[in-house]
């Protein structure tokens, strides 16, 4: 029984080989199963876990829907693994990027198969913050060579004896650690763990005008909702991020990138056209982000809105 | 005085020798002294750890640049992957075009079949309660993924099952393997799947198979082995062929076996399905999921009722399916249901109301939300009295966290060893207790130590307020038929809720750290232990309790003196239960500030770096062995003969 | 004769016929190497303890002969562990036998390949068990056609003959229970339903209702008794009861420890134990039960074959004498076709009675107490004390 099971296996996959292995199975071409069918022209766009990214689909979406005809699916993703299934083809289109050089340089650069689609318009920029009432209660918090001494204003159960420092995600950029550590702060980072957690953390803070720092980054709705100050850091020179555990500077603007897949780039046609011109601005972001985020409107009623009453700006998207 | 006590403790002294436990432990301690001049330094030390980072990156890199030309991934793995795609792509359709109408009289009507009027009416209100949500499509997309991950669980399962059923030696292979499956944290499969897979449907199918597969790999062979020997004996006698044997006998005498198997699956298929939003799986988890980014209970919890429906739904129903005894009067046959259910649909298709209508709708995310903020905003702080929720979490974290994790730390590596060693051959056998000790070795090999010492700091304080909580409201249900009555729907909630529902409120109420991480874990873990403990309570031998009661016991002394000490293996197996479901979601209190190995895999996930997520995945999975075979008293095998 | 209308002994079926089972030479050890004990004869001679130490082996048949004629009861009795069951099982290989050699009908069991052993279970000796052994997912009438099923006969016919059988055991309006529905006594009556069904030339009983309760054991008792007297199948039938035994069985073989330590018909059996061991067994047997007026009488003097006095059958029992005896108030006149074969009086009835009779040695043995009859542990003392007694086979 057991010689012939050990003989039955090769064979059974030789003929299974043999009858399907006419054809490779393409991973890449592949569709998700929960696609809308029907044959007409399809997007899948990658939504981040933020809002401002959530914004810029919801408008796209929008758009691609009602005035080019397509039918859009979204995929929910972080970073990293968004730039895979970009890579694979499983999404057609990341909107917002905030700066992945190594995936940059293996994508784009060595293996061809994501291509660059131009600026979104938004620059991004990573900080620093502390809550504003709590800079008018102490100007000089500002600068980061004052964080020492209010020190015990951000200490939590979390930090111990330090203060604390509460980064986000995992999923996002930083070098939080590095800086407590070169810049020699008595501070401890408290990763959140997810920006839910974060965002919640910090409405506690402001509900109780309680001192906190943070980072954060804009564009970014909760802004309007809890006013925020940013910490002036060594500034940014470029070229002082080179060595992650040397870094003693603030992070860089950055200018949000958008990139499509390069097959879709090249056959995508209108929609292809249409994501490659897609820009606009930190405001127009905000707007659609602060009626996804506070007035709890659905992506697309938010896009809606922003659509009908900004016609200049993606009529030229259309062009 | 002097001269009673020396007899005495001379008489003792040998009583004390001969004790089993002791003398294990003497025999640790000799072990100790003669290593002792080897050991030295608090932290593992540095030459005894392996880096895994160089090979892990460089694999993790192979994979990548060869994923679209390889040979193993084109004629492999992507046929694996398309057929997932194709058939939950079918079923998906399927169910879109049976339509909402179709589908809820489908459901109700196999409810009905297999389970009685009831659980129809329950399971139609349920899909009625999805559709009514706004998640139809959600809760679609979920079930399509559901259906094709539960056959394929149940197809690999029942292999698996007949090969470890038929035949010892595979069993003795399989069954190791088995059982460390099942105290593997979901979150460990994703990262080695994603990475081949993409991220997506098949992906998160394939890890849904996993995670699932093993229970119904147990149960089979389980049932296959237990089948009565006479019974078997009798079919053999009157000359059964081994084919005949299998398919008449073994298999139907396996029936209930099977059919808990298949139940396990659903809910463990179910669980993973929301986990796997996580990696693209689209449905009911990617809603809760994305309700998460804008911080958005309400949202989460309209995507996590279905959740629960679904899985309360599934369960009684196949649970019913497995019970045994006089069965319920079959009222419908298939052939009906499957007629009505036909009419159903194709009613619905000229009618054109196969979607779910929009004014049907019911909104539950604002009040919700409202609910929560008031809750939060009102008991986070300043409480007259008791304090606020965010002062508890503060001194929970300052004097019970805090001391549990700097002593496990302070305490020098090898003796951290030799503790686990200890509990583990005290209360097992010196088997467990090789295999604790050398999974916690494992971690300091790994070069893991200090993250994994503080996930474990937070799995033993919630193993503890869980055990606390969990034994207090147990023998509060197993005292009272009515506290049981009330209970029951409120746990099955809490064990089926995803998570990340009630991630933000854990956080608004207790603050990010590690406190919220204890906390959300305490949640999911208690049900269990509460259930458990009260099965073994009320099922301790009425005689005893009768004997009790006619001795003039109090209910207080029945409850020490009887049910407590009768009910050890079953508060035992609670104690095994709270610390691996606690484990479970050692990466949920990642994402709430826990930090440790639970953040460690969710970064590896989320910056697609197999290094940090692997290796913090696999010290999770070590310290669940430990943890597992440290609280799993496992019966001295009988010596082998007749 | 009107004295022997009580139901005594059975007429001997068929002597002298071929035999349906012949066993002889048997051994089934457990163990390691198990073959090298049969085959090694200072092996096989040592008892049970010694040849777990030395071997690690445990036989539970040692070198076991016997013949089954066709028509007969043949019973195995013992006590729990003396090797009954493993017999039983060895004689359609449900156990593989370690050495000697079985035949059935002349063939030899232990050369037959798969299929000619299937064969045989599925169409020349059926098993009824003592756990009934029964399917409980399935209707009684499914599990007594289940034989047939395995066999490959159609639904239809195999129901119908099941239903016959099913009506003959008396289960009749029972059909569709299953099971788990049924008291011992009826489950028991299916597993001998589904036994019957296959029509079996040999009927193989494991001890079947020592799990009853004992009304419904005599009830069942009776119910083999007529089904053979009404078929004439011939039957082995394991069990650890002695009444049991010496109510069915036409020969009774005794084992301990996996040796046949007596072979003969219950009145043998009672009337000459082979050794202490047998005659501790046999001690509370109400003796005038089954020993017959040809054992108890003696031989007649020319005088007695005129003389007067009630004539008594040789195969009456000897309560049935003592009977006819206290009635006519002289001694009876064993008559077989007419001819006096011998005289029973008072000394001769007595005799019987107390245990003092011609035929055995005077007292029991020098052991002290009763030996358990159906008690889970084999009596070690007994073991050690007295050697063990060679095994009688092939009596007459």
């Amino acid at each position: 029984m057991r010689i012939r099971l050990r003989t039955t296996i090769p064979v059974a996959l030789a003929v299974l080989g043999l009858t399907t292995g006419c054809g490779a199975a393409d991973m890449t071409k592949q569709a998700s199963p929960f696609a809308h069918n029907g044959g007409g022209k399809s997007v899948t766009l990658s939504v981040q876990s933020w809002v401002g990214a959530e914004s810029n689909v919801a408008v796209a979406q929008y758009l691609l829907e009602h005035k080019l005809g397509y039918r859009v699916d979204t995929v929910q993703v972080d970073e990293v693994p968004a730039w895979d299934a970009l890579s694979q083809g499983r999404v057609d289109a990341i909107l917002e990027d905030w700066g992945h050089p190594d995936q940059e340089k293996r994508y784009v650069e060595d293996k061809k198969t994501i291509a660059r689609a131009g600026d979104l318009g938004v620059t991004g920029h990573i900080g620093w913050f502390v809550p504003t009432y709590l800079v008018k209660q102490h100007p000089d918090i500002t600068d980061w060579h004052n964080l020492n001494k209010y020190a015990s204003l951000f200490r939590t159960a979390e930090s111990g004896g330090k203060g604390q420092l509460m980064d986000g995600s995992p999923s996002y950029v930083t070098n939080d650690k590095a800086l407590v550590k070169n810049l020699k702060l008595n501070y401890k980072v408290v990763f959140a763990g997810s920006e839910a957690a974060q965002i919640t953390q910090i409405k506690q803070f402001a509900r109780e005008k309680k001192p906190f720092l943070t980072y954060w980054y804009s564009p970014q709705w909760l802004f309007k909702k809890v006013p925020m100050t940013e910490v002036k850091l060594p500034p940014y020179k470029d070229g002082c991020d080179a060595d992650a555990a040397k870094i003693t500077c603030a992070y860089p603007q950055t200018p949000l990138q958008k990139y499509l897949n390069a097959d879709f780039a090249k056959s995508g046609g209108k929609a292809a056209d249409f994501l490659k011109k897609f820009h606009w601005t930190t405001d127009d972001q905000n707007e659609v982000s602060l009626l996804i985020a506070q007035d709890k409107l659905s992506p697309d009623e938010a896009a809606k809105k922003w659509v009908d009453s900004h016609p200049s700006t993606w009529k030229q998207w259309l062009s | 005085m002097a001269t009673l006590t020396v007899p005495a403790l001379r008489t003792r002294t040998p009583a004390v020798l001969r004790n089993r436990a002791v003398g294990k432990l003497l025999l640790l301690a000799l072990v100790t002294a003669v290593l002792l001049p080897l050991l030295h330094g608090r932290a593992w030390p540095h030459h005894l750890t392996v880096s895994l980072t160089q090979p892990l990156t460089d694999a993790s890199n192979w994979i990548i640049d060869n994923r679209d030309t390889h040979p193993l991934f084109l004629y492999f793995f992507g046929y694996i992957s398309n057929a997932v795609v194709l058939s939950v792509h079918a079923v998906y359709v399927t169910l879109l075009a049976l339509g909402w109408p179709g589908v809820t009289a489908l459901g109700a009507l196999v409810a009905w079949r297999v389970a009685g009027p009831r659980l129809a009416a329950g399971t139609a209100a349920a899909f009625l309660a999805c559709g009514a949500l706004g998640m139809w499509e959600a809760t679609m997309q979920t079930l399509a993924l559901m259906v094709a991950a539960v056959l394929a669980s149940v197809l690999v399962g029942l292999v698996l099952g007949l090969a470890g059923g038929l035949s010892a030696r595979l069993d003795r292979a399989l069954r190791p393997v088995l059982d460390t499956m099942q105290v593997l944290p979901a979150f460990a499969y994703l990262l080695p799947v994603v990475l081949v897979f993409g991220i997506g449907v098949p992906a998160a199918v394939l890890a849904t198979v996993v995670y699932a597969a093993p229970p119904m790999a147990r149960l089979t062979a389980l049932g296959l082995r237990g089948a009565d020997p006479e019974v078997l004996e009798a079919v053999e006698s009157l000359g059964a062929t081994r084919r005949q044997r299998l398919l008449t006998a073994r298999i139907p005498l396996a029936r209930k076996e099977l059919l808990l198997g298949l139940n396990q699956t659903i809910m463990m298929a179910l669980s993973m399905a929301v986990i796997a939003s996580v990696i693209g799986a689209g449905g009911l988890g990617d809603r809760v999921y994305q309700a998460l980014s804008t911080v958005d209970v309400g949202q989460a919890l309209a995507a996590g009722i279905p959740i629960v429906l679904l899985a309360v739904v599934l369960d009684r129903v196949t649970g019913a399916a497995g019970a045994d005894g006089a069965k319920a009067p079959r009222t419908i046959g298939w052939l009906y249901a499957l007629a009505v259910t036909a009419a159903a649909a194709l009613a619905a298709r000229l009618l054109g109301a196969l979607d779910w209508p929009v004014g049907w709708n019911v909104e539950i995310a604002a009040p919700v939300n409202r609910a929560v903020a008031w809750m939060t905003s009102h008991l986070y702080s300043g409480v007259p009295v008791v304090g606020g929720t965010a002062d508890w979490a503060a001194h929970f974290t300052t004097w019970v966290l805090d001391p549990v994790r700097d002593g496990l730390q302070w305490l020098p590596w090898w003796s951290l060893l030799l503790i686990v060693a200890a509990l583990a051959w005290v209360i097992g056998t010196w088997r467990t207790a090789l295999t604790a000790v050398l999974a916690m070795a494992a971690i300091g090999v790994l070069g893991v130590w200090e993250p994994s010492l503080d996930t474990l700091s937070q799995v033993l304080a919630a193993v503890a307020v869980t055990l606390v909580l969990g034994f207090a409201v147990g023998i509060a249900a197993a005292r009272s038929d009515r506290v049981e009555r009330a209970l029951r729907p409120v746990l099955d909630v809490f064990q089926t809720m995803p998570q990340f529902v009630y991630l933000i409120p854990v956080v608004a109420l207790f603050g990010v750290g590690r406190a919220p991480a204890v906390a959300a874990a305490v949640v999911y873990a208690l049900p269990a232990v509460v259930r458990i403990t009260t099965q073994g309570l009320r099922q301790v031998d009425p005689a005893a309790l009768e004997s009790a009661r006619s001795l003039g016991a109090t209910g207080r002394q029945q409850l020490w003196q009887v049910q407590i000490p009768l009910a050890r293996r079953a508060l035992l197996l609670a104690v095994n239960q709270g610390v691996v479901l606690v484990l479970a979601v050692v990466i949920i209190g990642g994402l709430v500030g826990g930090g440790a190995l639970g953040y460690n895999v969710a970064y590896g996930l989320a910056q697609g770096d197999l290094a940090t997520g692997l290796v913090a995945g696999a010290a999770i999975v070590c310290l669940g062995l430990m943890l597992d075979r440290v609280t799993q008293p496992t019966e001295r095998r009988p010596g082998k003969g007749a | 004769m009107s004295t022997t209308t009580v139901p005594t002994r059975k007429p001997p079926t068929a002597q002298g016929d071929e035999p349906v089972f012949s066993v002889s030479g048997l051994w089934k050890v457990f163990g390691p190497k198990p073959e090298r004990v049969p085959a090694d004869p200072e092996l096989g001679a040592l008892d049970a303890a010694e040849l777990r130490t030395r071997t690690g082996c445990t036989a539970a048949v040692r070198d076991v002969s016997f013949d089954v004629r066709k028509g007969e009861v043949f019973v195995v009795m013992g006590l729990s562990g003396s090797g009954k069951s493993t017999l039983v099982r060895c004689l359609t290989r449900l156990i593989e036998p370690t050495a000697g050699t079985i035949a059935i009908d002349g063939e030899d069991v232990r050369a037959m390949d798969k299929s000619r052993l299937r064969e045989l279970r599925r169409h020349r000796a059926a098993m009824v068990f003592q756990h009934f052994g029964l399917l409980p997912h399935r209707t009684v009438l499914d599990n007594v056609a289940y034989g047939l099923e395995i066999q490959g006969v159609g639904k239809a016919e195999r129901r119908e003959r099941a239903a016959e059988i099913v009506a003959k055991v008396g289960l009749e309006g029972m059909e569709n229970r299953r099971p788990g529905q049924l008291s011992g006594g009826q489950r028991q009556r299916v597993g001998l339903a589904r036994a019957l069904a296959v029509d079996p030339e040999v009927l193989l009983f494991d001890e079947p209702f020592s799990a009853l309760d004992p009304l419904i054991r005599r009830d069942m008792q009776d119910e083999v008794a007529r089904l053979h007297q009404e078929e004439g199948r011939t039957m082995v039938f394991i069990t650890h009861d002695l009444s049991e035994a010496l109510k069915l069985g036409d020969r009774i073989a005794l084992m301990r420890d996996g040796q046949v330590v007596q072979l003969g018909t219950p009145e043998e059996i009672v009337g000459s134990p082979a050794d202490d061991y047998v005659r501790e067994f046999v001690r509370d047997v109400p003796r005038e039960q089954v020993l017959t007026a040809r054992t108890a009488m003696r031989p007649a003097a020319p005088a007695d074959e005129t003389g007067s006095g009630p004539a008594v059958s040789p195969d009456a029992t000897v309560a049935e004498a003592i009977e006819a005896v206290a009635r006519a108030g002289e001694p009876a006149r064993v008559m077989d076709e007419g001819k006096c074969l011998g005289v029973v009086g008072h000394e001769q009835l007595l005799g019987v009675v107390a245990g003092v009779d011609s035929t055995s040695a005077t007292a029991s043995g020098p052991t002290a107490g009763p030996i358990p009859k159906d008690t889970a542990t084999e009596p070690r003392e007994h073991a050690r004390a007295e050697k063990p007694a060679t095994s009688t086979p092939e009596a007459v």
